[in-house]
């Protein structure tokens, strides 16, 4: 579904991705790792959000440069921050992507996306009095008018409470069952772990680790986490230096 | 192209709902109708009204216009434009979307504007006539409402779009035949009213308005048509290559 190749990025000197290679199938995958570690710059690329400065990546079949039309009509995306128009309905928003991708019997696929996402009562509302959850079902029903082949998600459950993390999940999972790739970024690993066929841990633009999550923990082995492996794996820049964290807290402490 | 009707759309909607924004675009040009237009001690003319309302037309769709690009501005910040980016419609209706948005919030403040004109006694010989205004006024403000997206897809806040903004609206007024005509300039300012676009626009319409047997402005309104047709090509062309 998505092939990366070599798939490089660099603004000026810094290379915010660097060599890339990946192979997604119909799966979800989870693409993690620390702030600043090429994740959205990745998601950017495939989405034709951004020109890879080298290398290539296809996605269902086409060429994100050359065939950038083909790939945005199989795909849907959901940036970072939520960008909904809060002074329309929920129904006006998702309605305006059903529009823009010629959905056809568009009035009915909104109603049915609302409802698959729990809006259907508050449908008509404006989006000013949703929730923070609500408001990222509402951009799931946006992404998903069109039934897209693959789904792009960059942190997908930032900022939400546990229950509506759960929910959220809930409609992925239910996604993945009726055959939708989904590709997202994450820093919850406990849900990558949980929810995530297969991940890939990326730092400073380069793959440190990729496989299923129960792989990679077996090979850290006893009881690891995925958390475990994530520190293992990605170096913080304290550790770098050989920043010595107990020694500053003293001299902090003796002050 | 029907993308370009639905962002049109998004945009009208969003400014209808908003009665305090309404209010607020619709009252100011009558305030400096009323204001200004009556009041100026003029020496050069005895209808000082009637000389005015033209450049108060322009300038109500030039300001109106120069500040649409923080429409752009604002869906790049909030993060809508990377999710239009990455629709299958063509880039460059997003552009024309907003272009035909600023410019129809323009002629419908221009609208209001004409009212409280001819409610103060300023006339126009024809129909055919008024229908012209409109046109000119229509070209002039896709000319500044495409250059206004294109700046506002440049910057990357509003803080700067604002700045920018102020800087050019300005300058661009008043070095223009809106408020005097260009016998009582000083020379430099008169040579560079002569190439401003807004001047175009106010001479064509201030021809419009005259009374007896008013001369139709080709000139200016070809001029200001080339104009907005140049911008948007530059303008297509800069949102084709749009990578956020």
């Amino acid at each position: 579904m998505i092939e990366l190749i070599n798939i490089s990025k660099n603004f000026g000197n810094v290379w915010a991705v660097r060599d890339l290679n990946l192979k997604v199938e119909n799966e979800i995958f989870g693409l993690l790792g620390p702030n600043g570690a090429g994740k959205s710059t990745t998601v950017m690329m495939l989405t034709t959000l951004l020109r890879p400065s080298g290398g290539s990546a296809r996605v269902c079949g086409y060429d994100v440069v050359k065939d950038s039309r083909m790939v945005r009509e199989r795909i849907s995306y959901v940036p970072q921050d939520m960008a909904l128009d809060r002074k329309l309905t929920g129904r006006e928003n998702v309605l305006l992507y059903a529009k823009i991708y010629g959905v056809p019997n568009r009035e009915k696929k909104t109603r049915e996306v609302l409802e698959l996402l729990d809006l259907g009562d508050r449908g008509d509302e404006l989006v000013w009095t949703y929730s923070g959850g609500m408001r990222r079902r509402l951009e799931l029903a946006q992404a998903l008018v069109h039934e897209p082949e693959v789904l792009f998600l960059d942190e997908p459950t930032l900022g939400l409470d546990v229950a509506a993390r759960k929910k959220i999940w809930g409609h992925l999972n239910s996604l993945r069952k009726k055959g939708m790739t989904i590709f997202m970024t994450t820093h919850y690993l406990e849900e990558a772990e949980t929810y995530c066929d297969r991940v890939a841990i990326i730092d400073k633009g380069l793959i440190k680790a990729i496989g299923a999550p129960k792989d990679l923990k077996k090979q850290l082995g006893g009881d690891a986490s995925l958390n475990d492996v994530f520190l293992n794996k990605v170096k913080s820049k304290e550790d770098e230096t050989r920043f010595d964290g107990r020694a500053f807290r003293n001299i902090l402490g003796r002050r | 192209m029907k993308a370009v009707l639905y962002y049109f759309q998004r945009d009208f909607r969003k400014w209808t709902r908003s009665r305090v924004n309404i209010f607020a675009s619709l009252v100011r040009p009558a305030a400096w109708l009323i204001f200004v237009g009556l009041t100026f001690p003029a020496k050069f003319t005895d209808n000082y009204l009637a000389f005015i309302t033209p450049s108060i037309l322009v300038m109500t769709v030039l300001f109106s216009s120069l500040q649409g690009g923080t429409l752009m501005v604002f869906d790049k910040m909030l993060g809508f434009l990377n999710k239009f980016l990455a629709l299958p419609a063509r880039r460059e209706s997003l552009l024309l979307g907003k272009i035909l948005f600023i410019s129809t919030r323009g002629l419908i403040q221009a609208t209001v504007l004409l009212l409280v004109a001819g409610v103060l006694g300023v006339r126009i010989e024809s129909l055919f006539h008024l229908v012209l205004v409109y046109l000119t006024l229509f070209l002039f403000a896709v000319f500044f409402s495409a250059l206004s997206s294109m700046i506002g897809l440049a910057l990357n806040d509003h803080d700067s779009y604002a700045s920018v903004n102020s800087m050019v609206s300005m300058p661009l007024f008043f070095a223009s035949s809106a408020l005097m005509p260009y016998e009582v300039m000083p020379a430099w300012l008169r040579t560079l009213a002569r190439f401003n676009p807004v001047s175009y626009a106010i001479d064509s319409i201030r021809l419009l308005f005259e009374v007896g047997t008013p001369t139709i402005p080709v000139q200016g309104i070809l001029g200001l048509a080339v104009a907005a047709f140049i911008m948007l090509l530059i303008g297509t062309y800069q949102f084709r290559r749009a990578t956020v």
